[in-house]
């Protein structure tokens, strides 16, 4: 029964794997020593008997015979030496190695005075190595700690006084000894810092889920129930653009999706935003949600808005783009959301893409998300 | 005027004090605590109706207040608990939720209106005395 070398090892099969084996090579060594011992016994007693005429073409054969099994004697032996001392510790080294690059597990390498010096060598080079990484590791582990602390700290920082402007602002507009200018100053004000607000929670949004760290709550969501309450929210805005925004009912029932409720309701206010944004007064923007295959739902936000240059297309879901159409003072965006609603959609194993209507004018964004269990 | 309802306010920055105050102070009897550790000291003479618990503050933070609150064993243990703090993520959520609170407010994203409209909403849940 040969056995294949195994290079997956788990640790209990690896112990039971190495005593087997163990076993079988002392056995095999105990057979062979017998049958080596017993084949030179036999051809040393014939050689005495035919030892008085060395003539003979039987001696001559004999000799031929015994200078041969010496000759492979030797062979064996120094293939036995080169196993032990070259083979043994190669293998031990690639044991060690499996074990590091599988399990990040150090495993101690025997090395005995006999073992060439080369070999030695490349197994020192091989624990030095290891070390660096793990060493490195430990690091990229810690500054990814500082970092997010760093995030949590500032983030904290900031929304402490943006708290208080907003709160003394809203204590002041509540007041009735300020006139319509101040007023409007107020609200002015007001809006600014909410908008401030919204941004560092973007940035802390952003930097959570770029770590890859950023623990998603999955839950089934039923879509078309949860994209209505959310376009509602936008009811207000649209109204105030005078943009029609409208959510389409479908005639099916939708199975419900894998999501994280929170992470989606931030990429569909995105979506959603934009597309009001992006639309000029007298415009629509529609919402609905549909099938692309058994196992995919997607949602469609269909604007009739400015469109995105095709010149943009391909960096549109780049950190910081904003298309070239799209930089103005009144559309104070800071070219995020696209990114992070991107990498949120793939982190649900779903997508975030989008086409030009067929009708020219304005975009359809298209958010793809998997069916539930 | 709610004479028997009693808001005890832990937050340690002054003005956000004030400002809290001033919304409130007319409509409900007000405690306040600089600290987790003030806190717990204000309740070892008067029980509060509910609390206001910011998270971030020095000596004891809201974490270890929550905690204790918790922990007791009289009428303070079960006191309802509105968490209003510049913290937002989820962990420090979750961390709140399973100490028990009723509301997780985000200070920065609140405005005070909508913190009184949490309280009241709170305090219409509570067992009439």
């Amino acid at each position: 029964m040969r056995q294949k070398p195994r290079t997956d090892l788990g640790d209990a099969e690896a112990g039971w794997y190495a005593t087997h084996m163990k076993l079988r090579n002392t056995l095999l060594i105990i057979l062979g020593s017998f049958a080596v011992v017993g084949y030179g016994a036999a051809l040393l007693f014939f050689r005495l008997l035919v030892a008085t005429d060395p003539a003979t073409p039987e001696s001559a054969l004999l000799n031929l015979l015994i200078f041969a099994t010496l000759f492979l004697g030797l062979i064996a032996l120094l293939a036995f030496l080169f196993f032990r001392l070259v083979g043994v510790p190669i293998r031990n080294l690639t044991t060690a190695m499996n074990a590091f690059a599988k399990q990040g597990v150090r495993v101690p390498i025997k090395i005995s005075r006999l073992t060439p010096r080369e070999i030695r060598m490349l197994i020192v080079t091989f624990v030095d190595l290891s070390e660096r990484v793990e060493h490195s590791h430990a690091r990229d582990t810690e500054i990814s700690h500082v970092k997010s602390d760093f995030i949590t700290t500032a983030a904290h920082q900031l929304r402490t006084p943006l708290t208080g402007i907003r709160w003394a602002l809203e204590a002041l507009e509540k007041s009735d000894t300020v006139s319509e200018e101040q007023r409007a100053l107020i609200e002015n004000a007001a809006e600014k810092s909410h908008q401030l607000v919204s941004i560092v929670g973007t940035l802390l949004n952003m930097s959570s889920i770029e770590s890859g760290k950023h623990q998603y709550h999955f839950e089934a969501v039923d879509m078309p129930a949860f994209l209505k309450t959310v376009v509602a929210d936008f009811d207000h805005m649209a109204r105030e653009r005078s943009v029609t925004l409208s959510y389409k009912e479908n005639p099916h029932a939708l199975p419900p999706v894998r999501a994280d409720r929170e992470q989606v309701r931030w990429v569909l206010n995105n979506i959603i935003e934009n597309a009001i944004r992006y639309t000029p007064s007298g415009g629509s923007v529609t919402a609905w949600a549909d099938m692309r295959d058994s196992l995919t739902l997607c949602v469609h936000v269909r604007d009739t808005g400015i469109g995105i240059p095709e010149t943009d297309r391909s960096g549109i879901f780049e950190r910081f783009y904003r298309a070239s159409n799209a930089v103005s003072k009144e559309n104070a965006g800071n070219g995020l959301g696209l990114y992070i609603a991107r990498t949120i959609a793939a982190d649900h194993g779903g997508d975030l893409s989008f086409s030009a209507n067929d009708t020219k004018v304005g975009t359809t964004f298209t958010l793809s998300l998997p069916v539930a269990g | 005027m709610e004479s028997d309802t009693v808001i005890l306010v832990v937050e340690d920055d002054i003005i956000l004090k004030k400002l809290l105050s001033r919304a409130f102070a007319d409509q409900y009897n007000m405690l306040y605590a600089n600290n987790g550790a003030e806190a717990l000291a204000l309740l070892d003479t008067q029980t509060p109706t509910l609390i206001l618990l910011d998270l971030l503050m020095p000596d004891m933070d809201g974490f270890t207040f929550l905690e204790k609150v918790r922990a007791r064993n009289d009428a303070v243990k079960s006191t309802p608990i509105i968490v209003v703090s510049n913290l937002g993520q989820q962990k420090d959520i979750d961390r709140v939720k399973a100490l028990g609170v009723s509301a997780y407010l985000v200070k920065a994203e609140v405005s005070i209106d909508e913190i009184t409209a949490k309280i009241n909403e709170v305090l219409s849940t509570l067992p009439a005395k």
